[in-house]
């Protein structure tokens, strides 16, 4: 069943797009990653979602209805779609209390919201602190009480913004776990957004990716600020900020220096032993930093003046099988260079 | 020198006896303050949280004005208010000259721009989530608006207690509005400035002792409920 239907939708701050949404379409029951950097209009179509913030033209439907902007409209809505902030607050009053606010404007008697105090915080391993004042927790803590004070009023769709951004490694498990776990043991639809791709590819079995308020076509990495210079040549180099300098195919660039975004796609990208063809063009000395598996492929982070992400077949990358900390060189195909 | 101790010494001991005279004008001055107070409270906290939660043109011109109006004399607000309900006024058929609700009009003028300013700084000072939060979890606008109040309440608190400090210890309203009727509209400071004109000193300075026992009472029970509540 189709959860969610955005239809041209945009929302416009001060004369500027920050979302900009031609069709989107999103199902019950999935975990969804918006995936973006900063500024890519990810909380904003978050709260959109969420039913806290209206767009400024465009239609929404939820479960195959339009969307209802009146205020009472909304309240309805809101009753079944629950957000929980990057940096979630707590009342200042205890965490029970806390978990319990949903349910008391709801109307829920004193006993069945007892029981579902106590059950929401079970799932997120906060029992022992039912009667601590709210305040009193870590980043962590907190987030947590914030999931089970979402989770108390049994939504259909749980929303969660950089859920882990503000806690430390222990509770960032802890929380992708129980964020799993709900949505498979629930069926709670699950929408986060995130900046960190590994996250995203870890949680969600679907992902969005947006820059500049729109949806991309393919994940947004590799994404530099760079400047494009004339060569000696006259051909076009492309300088990455504290980067290398990579030459580009095409002439006829004007002299004078431009201020662009470039992205180099990872699947392109070669890895090669470090002193091999070291002369050659566009192949860059670095140092392995990272290697992770996803999806049947290598994902390699090379330190080559930025950090560099390469997509490599398991067969390609065991041909060098890098070491953490070794010393390799990454080859940039000049067509692996797009400009955006 | 003698006669301010032996003034001070007669007013203590009518403050210790309880001196009915001064009973009276104490329970007038707390009855209408704490009425305008009342009143001032129930439009002045709504209106505090309308103007900081909307956006609306002229919004910072309303604050201005209104901040302007913290600074309004009381023997303004008195001309002001006698103008509408003196015999001649528009409202003289109502008969409220020199009556208690006279005074508690007049008051509540007063009083009214600093509890709204008071509000908006309280409210505006409380985090944006909140609001989101509540909202988020399915509070309607008043649900939201009362968990927001909830964690202004210190704020809120403080607008009450600033209000009624400004009016307990206001004279012009009560002087030309009320009239300063034995037993009726007869406050502490109107019964202080006339025991001053009388030259007698000692009932105006049990008076002053019991005005300032009393501000500093409410400040102590706010800070009190501030601690408590902070643990």
């Amino acid at each position: 069943m189709i959860l969610y239907r955005l239809s041209g939708v945009t929302k416009v701050y001060d004369k500027r797009t920050v979302v900009d949404i031609a069709e989107m379409t999103i199902e019950a029951g999935g975990r969804y990653a918006l995936l973006g950097p900063n500024g890519a209009g990810k909380t904003t179509l978050l709260n959109i979602l969420a039913f806290l913030d209206r767009p400024t033209a465009g239609a929404i439907d939820f479960e195959s209805s339009p969307v209802d902007f009146s205020r009472k409209g909304l309240q309805t809505l809101r009753r079944r779609v629950v957000m929980v902030d990057q940096h979630p607050i707590l009342f200042t009053r205890t965490v029970a209390q806390n978990v319990a606010y949903g349910l008391k404007i709801r109307r829920i008697p004193a006993k069945e919201r007892k029981t579902r105090v106590a059950e929401a915080l079970e799932r997120v391993g906060m029992t022992a602190f039912s009667s601590a004042m709210a305040h009193r927790l870590s980043g962590g803590e907190t987030q947590r009480v914030a999931l089970a004070r979402a989770l108390a009023v049994s939504p259909s769709v749980l929303l969660c913004d950089e859920p882990t951004a503000s806690v430390d490694a222990e509770h960032q498990s802890a929380i992708l776990r129980i964020l799993k776990e709900i949505n498979e043991a629930k069926g709670i639809s699950l929408i986060f957004t995130s900046h960190d791709r590994r996250q995203a590819a870890a949680l969600a079995n679907e992902t969005i990716h947006l820059n500049q308020g729109r949806p991309a076509s393919a994940r947004q990495e590799n994404v530099f600020a760079a400047v494009i210079t004339s060569g000696r040549d006259g051909r076009a180099v492309c300088r990455i900020e504290n980067g290398p300098r990579i030459a580009l195919p095409y002439d006829g660039v004007s002299a004078i220096p431009r201020k662009v975004r470039i992205e180099i796609d990872s699947n392109l990208l070669l890895l090669v032993g470090p002193t091999e063809g070291s002369s050659s063009e566009n192949r860059f000395p670095g140092r392995v930093i990272q290697a992770t598996e996803e999806k049947g492929q290598i994902r390699c982070t090379v330190d080559i003046g930025v950090w560099i992400d390469l997509s490599l077949s398991e067969a390609t990358y065991r041909k060098i099988s890098p070491m953490i900390g070794d010393r390799v060189s990454v080859q940039v195909p000049a067509d692996a260079v797009r400009l955006i | 020198m003698g006669f301010l101790i032996d003034s001070l010494r007669s007013a203590v001991a009518l403050v210790v006896s309880l001196d009915p005279e001064m009973m009276e004008i104490v329970w007038v001055s707390v009855k209408v303050s704490g009425t305008s107070t009342l009143i001032a409270g129930i439009l002045g906290i709504p209106l505090g949280f309308a103007i900081a939660f909307n956006d609306f043109r002229g919004k910072q011109i309303l604050i201005t004005v209104l901040n302007t109006l913290l600074a309004l004399p009381t023997v303004v607000i008195g001309l002001f208010v006698y103008a509408f309900i003196s015999r001649r006024g528009v409202l003289g058929m109502l008969g409220l000259l020199y009556t208690q609700k006279a005074m508690v009009i007049g008051q509540v003028i007063l009083i009214l721009p600093v509890v709204t300013v008071f509000t908006i700084a309280a409210v505006s000072r409380i985090d944006e989530r909140y609001r989101k939060t509540a909202l988020t979890l399915g509070a309607d606008a008043w649900q939201t608006a009362l968990a927001v109040a909830r964690e202004a309440r210190f704020g809120l608190v403080a607008a009450v207690v600033a209000a009624f400090g400004r009016v307990i210890a206001e004279v012009g309203i009560s002087m030309m509005l009320g009239g300063n009727a034995k037993g009726f509209t007869r406050t502490m400071t109107t019964a202080m400035a006339l025991e001053y004109d009388k030259g007698q000193f000692t009932l105006a300075v049990a008076l002053g002792i019991v005005l300032l026992t009393l501000a500093f009472g409410m400040n102590l029970l706010f800070h009190f409920f501030q601690g408590r509540s902070r643990f």
